[in-house]
């Protein structure tokens, strides 16, 4: 039966009354139900509505995956406001840039977060809800505990939202004056919501176990399509231990699996599938990357009844744009299959018609999936939408019978494992060091992850510049992931009769 | 130079990026404490392999064994009787 909801908020309600006993969330804490996850939604909807939320306006979360984000992320959408989820990786600094630009107004952020203190400490005007913790301020700091949430005596937020409205802002990048806030309306995610659920073919008894951050377009929709269809989400936050993940993957019986790349690249290399039980794996999905054939290869040939879907999609999409179907994948070797129901793709050649089969051209995406813009950014808006139309910035062809292949981006950001990192991010944090004169950032082929950064620096003349003291800044002002892995340095860095640094000249 | 400085120091400088001692505690966990990520805990297992002469089995890639210094310690001193 088709559901008459016309929001992602209206399907959880659903959801929520149709399973109230099913498992909803299990995180390594708690297993919660539906009835206790709706539990939750309403108390952190009635409190952000008491303390005079009004419909729009933005709440900023840095929340690892839990059961907590679930409620939190959803309680800001039945209060009427739009959900700004941020990477939970970031430092300090560009948690305050997303949240200054956002014009947030409450920040959730997880008690034992790294960088807590430093953002309780300079957070003027932002009410800081200490997320499992017990740290209230007085009314001067807005500090709030977590209890004081969940005591709220609230009962359904039923504030009445439209298609129309902002759901969300996923930010992309963090320059500094320049962050990158995708905007997704209710109507994008609830359309690429119902799209996903139509090919996964996912139903109430489905379970996932997810090791993708929430924060994330990927890990977001993987959140979204279970808990509007009453399926379970199994947790499990780190893959920094392969055999772990297994172990849990065949306790829980799960029926899916999502990852990049990388996720697949690492289980493979430490762990073997065939022993554990694994009969119950129903599909598993891949987005993020192309995957080396001969990875999909070893996925299929280790679990020989698990179907593969390989997928395509963007952020600016709400996730998804394309998928192959598993019957495809001996047929289609390396594509990424066609648009999904909904969507309407194009490669375009440089002369904006459509390319021959065989023809590079930039993937060109037009369905309700497709975002509103960047928050507060026309001129960049204006660069990818046009006519309707996304302008992705990835290059593909078709073959004879429509089906897509990735042959490279037309920008320069880098993708390592799960991560799109702004190659900018990186050299603004670098060409802090007083001793560099000058930075160039690229990715670096990797086996593993796809792309490793790579830092090119010119040392000031005279300077006595090591490796370590870069990484070090850096690891003190970037996310992890960001940390360049190796740096090289140079003389000049190359550049065009005009100035312009030539970075393909570093790849 | 013992075990635990030669892990330690290999941890401060790659992953902390520092020869600060104070910056590492031999009980921090790599996890919690954002130190590795998991392509970290696999550069420290080839480091380990390389170093000490041992084999680290997919089984025995597991907190217990690798999630802090002192673990590892532990760990190596099982593998080398």
């Amino acid at each position: 039966m088709k559901s008459a909801a016309a929001t992602l908020v209206d399907r959880f309600w659903e959801s929520a009354a149709s399973h109230a006993d099913s498992l909803a969330i299990a995180d390594s804490a708690h297993r919660i139900s539906y009835r206790q996850l709706s539990e939750l939604v309403d108390k952190v909807g009635g409190y952000l509505l008491s303390t005079g939320l009004q419909k729009g306006d933005r709440v900023a979360m840095v929340v690892a995956n839990s059961a907590e984000y679930a409620g939190i992320f959803y309680g800001i959408w039945a209060a009427g406001g739009v959900t700004v989820a941020l990477n939970t990786q970031a430092k300090a600094r560009d948690i305050f840039n997303w949240v200054t630009h956002s014009d947030a107004r409450w920040l959730f952020i997880d008690h034992n977060h790294p960088e807590r203190k430093a953002i309780a400490e300079a957070g003027a005007g932002l009410t800081l809800v200490d997320v499992g913790g017990e740290e209230a301020g007085d009314a001067k700091d807005r500090r709030v505990a977590w209890q004081e949430v969940l005591e709220c005596d609230a009962s359904g937020p039923q504030i009445e939202l439209r298609q129309t409205d902002l759901a969300s802002i996923i930010y992309t990048s963090g320059t500094t004056g320049h962050p990158k806030g995708v905007t997704l309306s209710h109507g994008n995610l609830y359309a690429n919501i119902e799209s996903i659920l139509a090919y996964l073919e996912l139903s109430a008894g489905d379970s996932i176990l997810n090791v993708l951050p929430f924060y994330y377009s990927y890990g977001n929709s993987i959140l979204h399509t279970h808990l509007t269809i009453g399926a379970a989400l199994i947790l499990e936050n780190s893959l920094l231990y392969p055999h772990r993940v297994m172990e849990k993957m065949a306790a829980e019986a799960v029926s899916g699996f999502s990852g990049v790349p990388s996720t697949f690249a690492l289980l493979l290399s430490r762990v073997n599938l065939e022993d554990y039980d694994l009969s119950k794996l129903r599909y598993i999905t891949q987005a993020g990357g192309a995957m080396a054939p001969a990875l999909a290869d070893r996925l299929a040939t280790a679990l020989p009844h698990t179907e593969l879907f390989i997928m395509y999609g963007q952020t600016e999409a709400s996730a998804r744009l394309t998928y192959l179907p598993p019957s495809m994948l001996d047929k289609k070797r390396g594509s990424i299959g066609k648009a999904i129901a909904n969507t309407t793709i194009e490669v375009r050649n440089k002369a904006g018609e459509i390319a021959a089969p065989g023809e590079t051209g930039e993937i060109c995406a037009h369905g309700d999936n497709i975002m509103q813009g960047y928050w507060k950014d026309e001129e960049k808006t204006d660069q990818v939408l046009k006519d309707g139309w996304l302008y992705t910035g990835d290059l593909a062809h078709t073959d004879s019978d429509g089906y897509l292949y990735i042959d490279g981006r037309s920008s320069d950001m880098i993708k390592s494992g799960a991560n799109r990192i702004s190659p900018k991010e990186i050299e603004e944090v670098i060409q802090e060091i007083a001793d560099v004169q000058e930075v160039a950032v690229v990715g670096s082929p990797d086996e593993l992850l796809g792309e490793v950064i790579k830092a090119y620096v010119v040392p000031k003349k005279g300077s006595d510049l090591k490796q370590m003291t870069i990484q070090h800044h850096c690891k003190n002002n970037l996310a992890i992931y960001k940390i360049p892995k190796s740096i090289e340095f140079i003389k000049e860095l190359p550049k065009t009769a005009s100035g312009k640094i030539q970075k393909f000249m570093l790849k | 130079m013992s075990t635990e400085a030669i892990i330690r120091n290999y941890i401060l400088e790659n992953y902390l990026f520092t020869d600060d001692q104070s910056a590492l505690n031999s009980t921090d966990s790599f996890l919690d404490k954002d130190i590795l990520d998991s392509t970290g805990i696999l550069e420290v297992i080839y480091f380990l392999e390389d170093e000490f002469g041992i084999k680290v089995e997919d089984t025995e890639m597991v907190p217990e064994n690798l999630d802090s210094v002192n673990n590892i310690v532990s760990f190596i001193a099982k593998k080398r009787p």
